[in-house]
């Protein structure tokens, strides 16, 4: 009796153990093949394919670094990389003005605030081919930016033609970017303040702390892992912008071809397939590098309101 | 056993005595051919043929056999209308179950395998357009129904308002044409239509024929040639057109807006005077015209492209396959054929009727050629042999991506000329060093 007993209860370990390998197996399989097919197989052939001068029905050959090389050597790929500093520019303007709307939709009691939000969040709803269409008429001599800015009382001569003129053309691609994002941002932001603890608002209005205070110390720790988020999606969407440029922009045309866009020229309308999967690569280690330095930047920045933030909040809760 | 064999044998002998009898009587050239000689000819023609919107008992095709046929009455014709034509034709093109075809796609130097030589290219060239794209060695293989050429659509009432009562034929002539249009009218000069892209694309089209007055320029002599894009000093060659955008970008001859223009919206401003020129194949001739809110289609026309190569204009052109004759048919059924062939280029009206170029020369043009008087079609030939992809790879490691959607080079040309950060002779000098060293990855050899 106690030996079957002892067994027994093993058995039935074992049985229900194989019944969840199983199920394990099979729900991982799918999904696993899919990615190891779709995702890993496509990227270790694209790091071959880098150092091969190939198109998509020849191969010329392994030629080494060669295409890595011509990446950096040739200014116009250097030129397109810097232009995501147009949209690294943007991202911060976007990141701002998204903190700004979510603390005061969040802080504030303003009625209304929903319609707001959902005003605020419509854009991102836009398909971005859309958006692009939307913004060329916007931008079009005499059209609705140039009326508008008419109506208020600037003479259209003064104006410059917004994609057009080389000095404006990037600010004004980078600008639809930031109305289209800036609402996701704001509407993340908005989710990650209502998790922060209302208790903690009114011990700091009772230690007299006005609503800048509040931001600082409360709202700004509270958010960190959500603001990183935002920042590495805005980083890495500066790094690799195509929408604007390729929709607005004519395909890229008259000095906004960003190396996104650069990549897809080279790939498929000179289909040199090697030099755009090193392009690729280099885009991609540059994301790398920049998430990185992000992360590093703000662990250091952090620390430092991490600690405050603790502090008070001990402060606050030894108050109570 | 023996009998089938002996049986075998006398066939075959006699096979061979049938075609040593039909080589041995000449065949007339298509030149030679005369309409009513050899009305009691009788064959049977089995036509294998690629559009099939005109088959049908009251199909065109239909229409024509039967007028064929009151002259002809012997001559049976039996067409046969294939959807998968270019595939199909080339599985089929050693058979003997066809007469006549359009030549697909087989090399140069084989065409002597399955057709019957029309006559010397020279002697074809003189008479009929586009026999060049089916001709090796001097003989002429094949001849095609109809043909489309290229040139610029143009707006003929702002053109008499600026006083332009002969066009332009060279550079200089249409600049000062489009000068005297922004001086004397409302309308924009030049459209570029800058923000399409393709739009911009079509200037390649010019670079060949229409700028050389060469049919071997594209496929054959720029792939070995040193520096194409190199200023010829006679108004003349691939740099004489892409001139042509940055002067007229140079001296704002073109949109105010270039990055903002609208496709859809420049028809009905063409057709309505808003704009004097653009430059696109003759297909945009019928959209400018027809444009949805244009009022008058009766003032959009069309012209040769304003360069001139030694007195002479030539437009870019390309005709529909080019028929050509089995020459394994019988000496009767290649005969029948031939004088079928010479029906339908002189006599149906086939090309005026489907808006092309006529394939005689001298034969009726349709409205929207009136001005291509005198103006000579030049098609590109084929590449020769071993250098069917050639073109391709150069355009693709020079990156230039010439008539294969290199849009954005023709747009940096705008941006150049209205930047004023390049001079034109320094795009051309990139664009020929990008072209050498293309040349030279791949091992090209150069002529110098």
């Amino acid at each position: 009796m106690s030996i079957t007993r002892a067994v027994q209860p093993d058995l039935r370990k074992k049985r229900v153990n194989w019944q969840k390998v199983a199920v394990i197996l099979l729900f991982a399989i799918v999904p696993m093949f899919l990615l190891i097919l779709f995702t890993y197989i496509p990227f270790i052939k694209m790091i071959q394919f880098s150092f091969y001068n190939m198109s998509y029905t020849k191969n010329r050959g392994f030629v080494g670094l060669d295409n890595y090389l011509k990446v950096f050597s040739k200014s116009e790929y250097v030129g397109a990389m810097l232009l995501s500093l147009y949209y690294m520019a943007g991202a911060v303007v976007q990141l701002s003005l998204a903190l700004l709307f979510a603390s005061i939709l969040s802080l504030e009691r303003i009625r209304g605030a929903g319609i707001y939000k959902a005003i605020l969040f419509f854009p991102f709803l836009v398909n971005g081919i859309a958006i692009g269409y939307i913004f060329k008429y916007f931008y079009t001599r005499g059209f609705v930016l140039d009326s508008v800015l008419q109506a208020i009382g600037i003479p259209l001569e003064k104006l410059p033609y917004w994609l057009r003129d080389q000095s404006v053309n990037n600010w004004s691609l980078v600008f639809t970017s930031v109305w289209k994002y800036c609402g996701q941002n704001m509407v993340l932001f908005i989710g990650a303040i209502a998790s922060i603890d209302p208790t903690l608002y009114e011990a700091a209005t009772i230690d007299g702390a006005n609503r800048w205070e509040q931001f600082k110390a409360i709202i700004l720790p509270g958010i960190k892992t959500v603001f990183m988020l935002n920042l590495i999606l805005s980083i890495t969407g500066s790094l690799s912008a195509f929408e604007p440029a390729y929709v607005v922009g004519s395909m890229g045309a008259n000095g906004t071809a960003t190396f996104f866009i650069k990549i897809h020229q080279m790939a498929h309308v000179s289909g040199k397939v090697g030099m755009a999967c090193a392009m690729a690569m280099v885009l991609m280690v540059l994301i790398l590098i920049f998430t990185v330095l992000q992360r590093l930047f703000f662990r250091y920045v952090m620390r430092d309101s991490d600690n405050t933030f603790n502090a008070k909040a001990n402060q606050a809760k030894a108050l109570w | 056993m023996k009998k089938v064999l002996s049986l075998i044998l006398a066939l075959s002998m006699m096979l061979g005595v049938v075609s040593f009898a039909s080589a041995e009587e000449a065949l007339p050239t298509f030149d030679k051919i005369v309409l009513g000689e050899n009305t009691d000819l009788t064959a049977k023609i089995h036509f294998a043929y690629h559009r099939t919107d005109l088959g049908g008992e009251d199909g065109k095709l239909a229409g024509y056999v039967k007028k064929f046929n009151e002259t002809y009455p012997n001559i049976e014709i039996e067409y046969e209308l294939i959807t998968d034509y270019a595939e199909n034709a080339l599985l089929r093109v050693g058979n003997t179950d066809w007469t006549i075809m359009g030549i697909p796609a087989v090399d140069q130097d084989e065409l002597s395998k399955y057709f019957i030589p029309l006559g010397d290219l020279e002697t074809m060239s003189g008479l009929y357009n586009f026999v060049s794209a089916k001709a090796y060695d001097g003989v002429c293989y094949g001849i095609p129904s109809t043909g489309g050429a290229n040139g610029l659509v143009y707006n003929k009432r702002i053109f008499a308002e600026a006083g332009i009562t002969e066009l332009p034929k060279t550079p200089d002539e249409f600049i000062a044409a489009l000068k005297a249009v922004k001086e004397k009218t409302d309308a924009i000069p030049l459209y570029t239509n800058y923000a399409a892209g393709w739009t911009m694309g079509a200037w390649d089209d010019y670079i060949s024929g229409c700028a050389t007055g060469s049919a071997t320029f594209q496929n054959q002599d720029m792939l070995h040639m040193k520096d194409p894009f190199a200023n010829r000093g006679d108004g003349t060659g691939p740099y004489a057109v892409y001139k042509i955008l940055y002067d007229a970008v140079k001296e704002g001859l073109i949109e105010e807006d270039y990055t903002t223009t609208d496709w859809e919206g420049c028809k009905p401003m063409m057709n309505n005077g808003q704009i004097a020129t653009m430059v696109l194949g003759s297909w945009a001739y019928t959209q400018m015209r027809d444009a949805i809110g244009g009022n008058h289609p009766e003032d959009v026309g069309y012209m040769a492209f304003p360069i001139t190569v030694n007195g002479k204009q030539y437009a870019p052109a390309g005709g529909d396959y080019n028929f050509g004759i089995n020459v394994k048919a019988s000496y009767e059924e290649k005969l029948a054929s031939l004088y079928y062939l010479k029906w339908l280029t002189h006599e149906s009206g086939f090309a005026y009727s489907e808006g092309g170029v006529p394939i005689n020369k001298g034969g009726e043009m349709p409205d929207l050629y009136a001005a291509f008087d005198g103006i000579e079609m030049v098609e590109q030939a084929p590449a020769v042999a071993g250098e069917e992809t050639l073109l391709n790879e150069l355009n693709s490691e020079s990156e230039l991506n010439i008539n294969n959607g290199g849009n954005i080079k023709v747009q940096q040309i705008v941006e150049h000329a209205f930047n004023g950060d390049m001079e034109f002779d320094e795009i051309m000098a990139s664009w020929n060093e990008a072209w050498s060293d293309a040349q030279e990855t791949l091992g090209v050899e150069v002529n110098k």
